[in-house]
């Protein structure tokens, strides 16, 4: 009896550590490496006309499928000519994924319950009329006015935390004993997150991706990331943001992934969002926005031309 | 629940959708110029994610006036099977698209086609495929 209970013990402690999947680095982690993707047309926010359904049943989502490719496909030439031109080029070109996520949720946010992420607080609204007002004043005096997207110097969904967007949505981890690096597709961003307990950089010490900080909880990696600079910016949060997240890998094909956003000084609430990321057989192709990127000055040209007009209308 | 989506997709149809590309297109190029142009391909840009297509476009006269029109990102082309050879220079395409607001000879090419009438990227990838 009491070797049996020993035994069971052995296996308890030893089940979180293997991982559910039961694949595990040579020196002993879960082993999460390969190329994921997160694309998918799951909306990170639930539509208010779902707002009581926090799950598809299969027939709704093959419905909702239907209707949504039907609805986003860019190959359709209806409506006015600045939808037109916003489509930019066809469906071909695009890689925003075609089925839900595979748990069937209508959101990526989880938390709060209603799938929406939470008010802003006053002084997070004030900030953010005042950076709308900055960009309706200055659309393009200079490439400093365009975003960090436009200038190819980052974008919001590559995280953390990372979300699915247009195209390029594939993540490369690779492992090495005390270290997990994120290699994001798109904007070619990295993160090294050192797993050794090591605490976060100086308080005066800001990065547009922040600093990470990972451990492992059982089979999952949970990595904090703090000391953003107030330019990242993302949903309207400041340098205050910490994001949680959590890796999991469920089977050999899915990575569960979980983020919880904790900005007091932005959001009335934290919240929580999560996605099932799928391997990938394929690779992940270079990123190199600044080669050949006429885009740039295209923007910039567009705008004094339109000054120039405006001044020769007066 | 089917009125549910149905109300969901009218409301995203007529707000116009969530539209995205790297860059503001409505910032780059003109609603206002629609633009046809039969052109001969010169040269052609693939670095992700931007993608650049200079043509030649013969003007009455008999010259020739050189045009760029952008397109998306390259990695999809790769994904889908599409290299270099795939579109080698001397192809005759016809670009249906929106001139830059600058008045410069760009121009995105918001539909490529063969003289025949065939896409030269044509639709997305299927449902329920992984790439």
């Amino acid at each position: 009896m009491r070797l049996r209970f020993v035994l069971v013990m052995i296996v308890l402690v030893a089940l979180p550590v293997a991982g559910i999947s039961g694949q595990n680095t040579p020196w002993g982690d879960p082993d999460l490496q390969g190329i994921w993707s997160n694309r998918t047309i799951t909306r990170l926010e639930r539509p208010q006309e779902l707002a009581d359904k926090e799950f598809f049943t299969d027939e709704e989502a093959v419905e909702y499928v239907r209707d949504t490719l039907e609805r986003t496909n860019r190959d359709r030439r209806d409506g006015p000519a600045e939808t037109d031109v916003r489509r930019a080029y066809n469906d071909f070109w695009w890689d925003s994924g075609t089925t839900l996520v595979k748990t069937l949720r209508t959101s990526i946010i989880i938390d709060p319950p209603d799938g929406r992420i939470p008010p802003l607080t006053e002084e997070a609204e004030t900030l953010a009329a005042e950076r709308a007002e900055q960009r309706r004043l200055h659309p393009a005096d200079g490439p400093e006015s365009r975003s960090l997207g436009d200038r190819c110097i980052w974008w919001r969904s590559t995280g953390p935390p990372i979300l699915p967007t247009a195209y390029n949505n594939n993540y490369q981890i690779v492992q090495s004993p005390g270290y997990v690096a994120i290699l994001a597709e798109l904007m070619h961003a990295v993160r090294i997150i050192p797993l050794d307990d090591s605490p976060h950089l100086p308080e005066t010490t800001l990065q547009l991706m922040g600093d990470s900080r990972g451990h492992w909880e059982g089979d999952t990696l949970v990595v904090e990331t703090t000391n953003f600079t107030d330019r990242t910016n993302f949903r309207n949060s400041g340098a205050g943001l910490r994001v949680i997240e959590r890796f999991r890998r469920d089977d050999p094909d899915t990575l569960m992934y979980e983020f919880t956003i904790d900005d007091e000084a932005t959001f009335t609430r934290s919240w929580t969002g999560q996605i099932p990321m799928v391997k990938s057989d394929g690779l992940i192709y270079e990123y190199a926005c600044h080669e050949g990127n006429y885009a740039m000055t295209n923007l910039l040209e567009a705008a004094r031309a339109e000054e120039a007009r405006a001044a020769g209308d007066q | 629940m089917r009125t549910n989506v149905v109300m969901v997709c009218a409301v995203l149809l007529f707000s116009g959708g969530p539209l995205w590309a790297h860059h503001a297109f409505t910032s780059e190029f003109d609603a206002a110029q629609p633009i046809q142009l039969r052109g001969t391909l010169v040269r052609a840009e693939l670095i992700n994610p931007h993608s650049w297509f200079h043509i030649d476009v013969e003007e009455e006269d008999g010259t020739l006036t050189r045009w760029m029109i952008e397109g998306g990102t390259p990695n999809t082309l790769f994904r889908n099977g599409i290299t270099r050879n795939s579109l080698p220079i001397g192809t005759e395409i016809l670009v249906d698209g929106y001139r830059s607001r600058d008045g410069s000879n760009r121009a995105n090419g918001r539909d490529m086609t063969f003289p025949d009438g065939r896409k030269i990227f044509l639709g997305g990838p299927p449902a329920n495929q992984v790439r």
